[in-house]
């Protein structure tokens, strides 16, 4: 991957040894990419007989079904709606507290740190379950403020910890020379930290954009039945519509996360992978 | 790039620890403390005081709308929420369930990660790329769409059964049992234990395995002496978060699980939810804390022993 050559070459393969390789590689390509394939044939297929390795025909006409059902439309209205609010949200909360991680002292400072983790170690459904008691007293069962929230609960981490590291990566020695130079205090922090730290927060906003946007578990518990975004509108076409629909609308869902992860592929396989994910 | 990056993150916090206490760095770090004590911490605390009988006060709203609300009855409250989630018949297949699936999917995703991240490791080359770029997939596929997928690929009419007839084997439905679960799990956990494991593997200095390859340690040997232990922070993250992440699951159940007896995490939901049973929902939540809480433990202990190797805290 990142650095491709730095395997040691400690054994010279034999024929069998490079035959059960080969065996595991068919087998993880059929294990991982085989139901994606095999789904999104279904999305250009009109009818799918039993024995058949093959569509019966093939057709568009469901992608045109999808966008005129009404409930999947406000679906992904939903869900486009309320992902870039609970990342705005999730910066404003957040990003401060990463800056102060890299540059402050204060009391507390550990305490804070290990509390993020603490938030994680609850199985999910647990967790909003609970959540969910209080948010009837609260008055947030089935409004949009509720899963805005719930899906704020799964960002905190990526957004404090991937940029904190961003910031502390900045050279202090850097800023002090702008200072120096005559730049005000902004301006430092605004030409020189912001920028620098920069690719760490648009890692942080693309990981917490997905988790938003993923999350359904929560977004159904405190959401339904009067809210969907499109993975909780998800359950309700398993159960209701044809496979193709669901097909369809799968293609639709995932291609934002493929796209976004696709935009920061590189540094979530290299340096930042394992600051990206420790922690999530 | 990435070393001297890591670098200088490690000095940036370094210098920190040692540097005067701040008030506005105290204010600055606030907000997300402040949303985790009001969003995890208060919600835990008073769901707890809900389970045993504590039907007044923030939980006024939910003990009239629920049914079956057991009220406390002595000075400390009641344990009769508990008793009927136990003595329910339902509970208990629910509960083996739970267990097995995590246990036999966390297993199967730490063998899975340890072997993809030890082979890139030890013998890198075009083929292990290849294998680690495949695992990482599911890391861009939603779990719900994961979830389907995986149902459509094993049911009746799926792919596996649709190939095999072929050949005139009858493959058999695997959507729908136990073992639908499994196979779901392990699909939406592998990339994570991988990018752990071999961020954790790839951070062990090559001079290090030579060296011992000089002094006629074997593979195995390596493995065991230098490689795994040096790995055993990130190895230890991989595997807890894997199994509480599984614990407390609901898209992949629903889609892939038996109807009866189902896991926890779906559980929760229809007692809550389908069945308005809210009480015995949030019973059977402190039940699955309790279950994962060793584990919890040891996931927050080895991201503070990580967090400190990094320089953070």
């Amino acid at each position: 991957m990142a650095k491709r050559d730095n395997g040691l070459n400690l054994q010279s393969s034999s024929p069998i040894t490079r035959f059960f390789i080969g065996a595991f590689v068919l087998f993880m390509g059929v294990f991982i990419l085989g139901p994606l394939i095999w789904l999104a044939l279904q999305a250009f297929s009109t009818t799918w007989t039993f024995p058949n390795l093959t569509p019966d025909g093939w057709t568009l006409i469901w992608w045109r079904r999808v966008f005129e059902t009404p409930s999947i439309l406000e679906a992904i209205r939903n869900s486009f709606i309320i992902a870039p609010i609970v990342i705005l949200l999730s910066a404003l909360i957040c990003l401060p507290a990463a800056y102060a991680a890299a540059r402050y002292n204060y009391i507390g400072r550990r305490v804070f740190l290990i509390g993020m983790f603490a938030a994680n170690s609850f199985p999910k459904l647990g967790l909003f379950a609970s959540i969910a008691t209080l948010f009837y007293t609260l008055n947030l069962m089935g409004t949009m403020v509720g899963v805005i929230i719930i899906q704020l609960l799964g960002t905190i981490i990526y957004m404090t910890w991937i940029p904190a590291a961003a910031f502390a990566a900045v050279p202090k020695n850097l800023e002090e020379a702008a200072r120096d130079a005559g730049a005000s205090k902004f301006r430092v922090f605004r030409g020189i930290t912001l920028r620098m730290a920069a690719p760490g927060i648009f890692v942080a906003m693309v990981m917490s954009f997905i988790s938003a946007f993923d999350e359904a578990q929560g977004t159904y518990l405190v959401g339904a039945p009067s809210l969907y975004t499109m993975p909780t509108e998800m359950y309700a076409l398993v159960l209701n519509y044809p496979v193709q629909i669901a097909a369809v609308f799968s293609i639709l869902m995932a291609a934002p996360s493929v796209f976004l992860i696709g935009l920061v592929r590189k540094q979530i396989i290299s340096g930042q992978l394992a600051e990206g994910f420790q922690i999530k | 790039m990435a070393t001297t990056n890591t670098v200088n993150t490690k000095e940036g916090f370094a210098e920190i620890k040692t540097a005067k206490l701040s008030t506005l760095g105290f204010f600055m770090a606030l907000p997300p403390v402040l949303v985790i004590i009001l969003f995890v911490g208060v919600p835990i605390f008073i769901a707890f005081i809900f389970s045993i009988g504590y039907t007044g006060g923030p939980n006024r709203v939910i003990s009239i709308i629920g049914q079956d609300i057991y009220t406390k009855n002595s000075w400390w409250g009641t344990a009769d929420a508990y008793l009927a989630v136990f003595r329910d018949p339902r509970f208990m297949p629910d509960f083996i369930l739970t267990m097995v699936v995590t246990f036999v999917s966390t297993f199967v995703v730490l063998l899975m990660a340890m072997g993809m991240g030890l082979y890139q490791r030890i013998q890198g080359g075009k083929v292990a790329s290849i294998l680690s770029m495949l695992s990482l997939v599911p890391l861009f596929v939603p779990v719900v769409i994961a979830a389907y997928a995986v149902a459509q690929f094993y049911n009746g009419v799926g792919f596996m059964r649709t190939f095999m007839s072929q050949f005139g084997v009858e493959f058999p439905i695997i959507t729908a049992t136990q073992n639908a679960i499994i196979i779901g799990t392990i699909w939406t956990s592998l990339p994570f234990a991988i990018l752990m494991i071999t961020s954790g593997l790839q951070s062990v200095p090559n001079a290090l395995i030579e060296t011992a390859q000089d002094a006629g340690a074997g593979f195995l040997r390596i493995v065991r002496t230098i490689l795994v232990p040096l790995a055993f922070v990130p190895i230890v993250i991989a595997g807890t978060f894997t199994a509480i992440g599984i614990m407390g699951s609901f898209t992949v159940p629903v889609f892939l699980g038996p109807n009866q007896p189902a896991m926890l995490g779906v559980e929760i939901s229809n007692f809550f939810t389908a069945y308005n049973r809210p009480q015995q929902s949030i019973v059977m939540a402190f039940i699955i804390f309790t279950a994962a809480s060793g584990i919890a433990v040891l996931y927050i202990w080895a991201n503070i022993r990580s967090a400190k190797q990094s320089g953070r805290i």
